[in-house]
């Protein structure tokens, strides 16, 4: 897991050192427990007793565990594509499918592995495959980012964000 | 030999581009603190530029900022003084999975879209899509607007007709600055 201060002094990663097929720093997060599931549930509002129900999971849904929430890995992806744009970066875009299940017991490993990059318009736009693999390598959440990282000399990434025409 | 029928009707390609009210997402006091560490705790997330006000002033953001798919969670709350949904919904049905009933007439049926109209009935999430371009600060006032950005029906290989919908919400703060849009992709069938 990441430190408060290491995000507070985290250098910056530039457009001109990342490569073609470069796998990007993982977040491990895990073992998730019951206790996780149910204080995202509990942050949200979300009462659908699948997440932290057992009882309810197994016997009446007929499921294996209680079931980590959609809506958490969704704003996991984000959070680790922002980190690693930190400070002057931007994370743009991402989108992903919803695959296999997480549940508790699972140590979850976040990743991105470079697949283009491209200047347009002044600014370094970085394309990931990304994702939230299991212990068991089997792949939960598989999707694609574009990140925005600053070119070295080059100009500050807009904020508010502005994407650059045609990209 | 019957032929499986395309699922998309006439009145459900109607709805393609159909755009929903412009709502107040947050609660009336907008984003506050207390409510983003909640959040940020549940995503495990320590960065100081969501708490740390100092810290936050040297940043190129100038103050404490939220994630911006925090927005789509505040408009779920359930607001003081309102009848208790979770109690509501057991009375009704005492096996009630947690959502049925719980969200029913909740501040969340506002900027609602109209329901597909379809046979269709099981539901799978088909993928998420979140654009990022500005993170709300404390007291941001957040709306959202709904949209029905695609349908598409198809026949499946078996002769399953399935839609998938597609969803865009846009958020913006009291400003009409541009938060983030995210898309919502559902199967049918």
């Amino acid at each position: 897991m990441t430190t408060a201060d290491e995000l507070r002094t985290k250098p910056q990663l530039y457009y001109d050192d990342v490569s073609e097929g470069q796998e990007m720093p993982p977040l491990v997060i895990g073992p998730m427990t019951p206790t996780h599931l149910f204080r995202w549930s509990a942050a949200i509002e979300n009462w659908h007793r699948i997440h932290y129900d057992q009882n309810f999971a197994v016997y009446h849904d007929g499921l294996a565990n209680i079931l980590a929430q959609g809506s958490w890995k969704q704003s996991i992806l984000p959070r680790y594509l922002k980190d690693m744009c930190l400070p002057d970066g931007w994370p743009w875009k991402l989108k992903f499918q919803h695959r296999a299940m997480i549940v508790p017991g699972d140590t979850i490993t976040v990743w991105a592995r470079v697949t283009g990059k491209r200047e347009v318009d002044g600014l370094g736009l970085i394309d990931l495959d990304i994702g939230m693999a299991l212990q068991s390598k089997v792949e939960t959440c598989p999707g694609t980012a574009t990140i925005v990282l600053p070119i070295k000399g080059g100009k500050a990434i807009p904020y508010p964000f502005v994407p650059p025409q045609g990209a | 030999m019957s032929m499986t029928k395309n699922p998309l009707t006439d009145e459900i390609k109607a709805l393609i581009g159909m755009t929903a009210e412009k709502v107040e997402a947050s609660p009336p006091w907008g984003i506050e603190r207390e409510g983003l560490r909640i959040f940020t705790n549940a995503i495990m997330d320590p960065d100081p530029r969501y708490w740390d006000d100092a810290f936050a002033k040297t940043t190129r953001y100038g103050a404490v900022v939220a994630p911006p798919i925090y927005c789509s969670y505040i408009g779920r709350k359930t607001l003081a003084g309102t009848e208790d949904p979770i109690t509501r919904a057991f009375r009704e049905n005492p096996n009630s999975d947690g959502i049925g009933g719980v969200r029913d007439g909740g501040p969340d049926q506002k900027g609602s879209l109209p329901p597909v109209p379809t046979s269709l009935k099981r539901i799978l999430n088909a993928g998420n899509e979140i654009e990022v371009y500005k993170y709300p600060v404390l007291g941001d006032r957040i709306y959202s607007q709904a949209k029905y950005s695609q349908i598409q029906g198809r026949i499946t290989k078996d002769g399953t007709p399935m839609l998938v919908v597609t969803v865009q919400t846009t958020y913006t703060n009291q400003n009409d600055e541009l938060l983030c849009i995210l898309r919502a992709s559902s199967i049918r069938r």
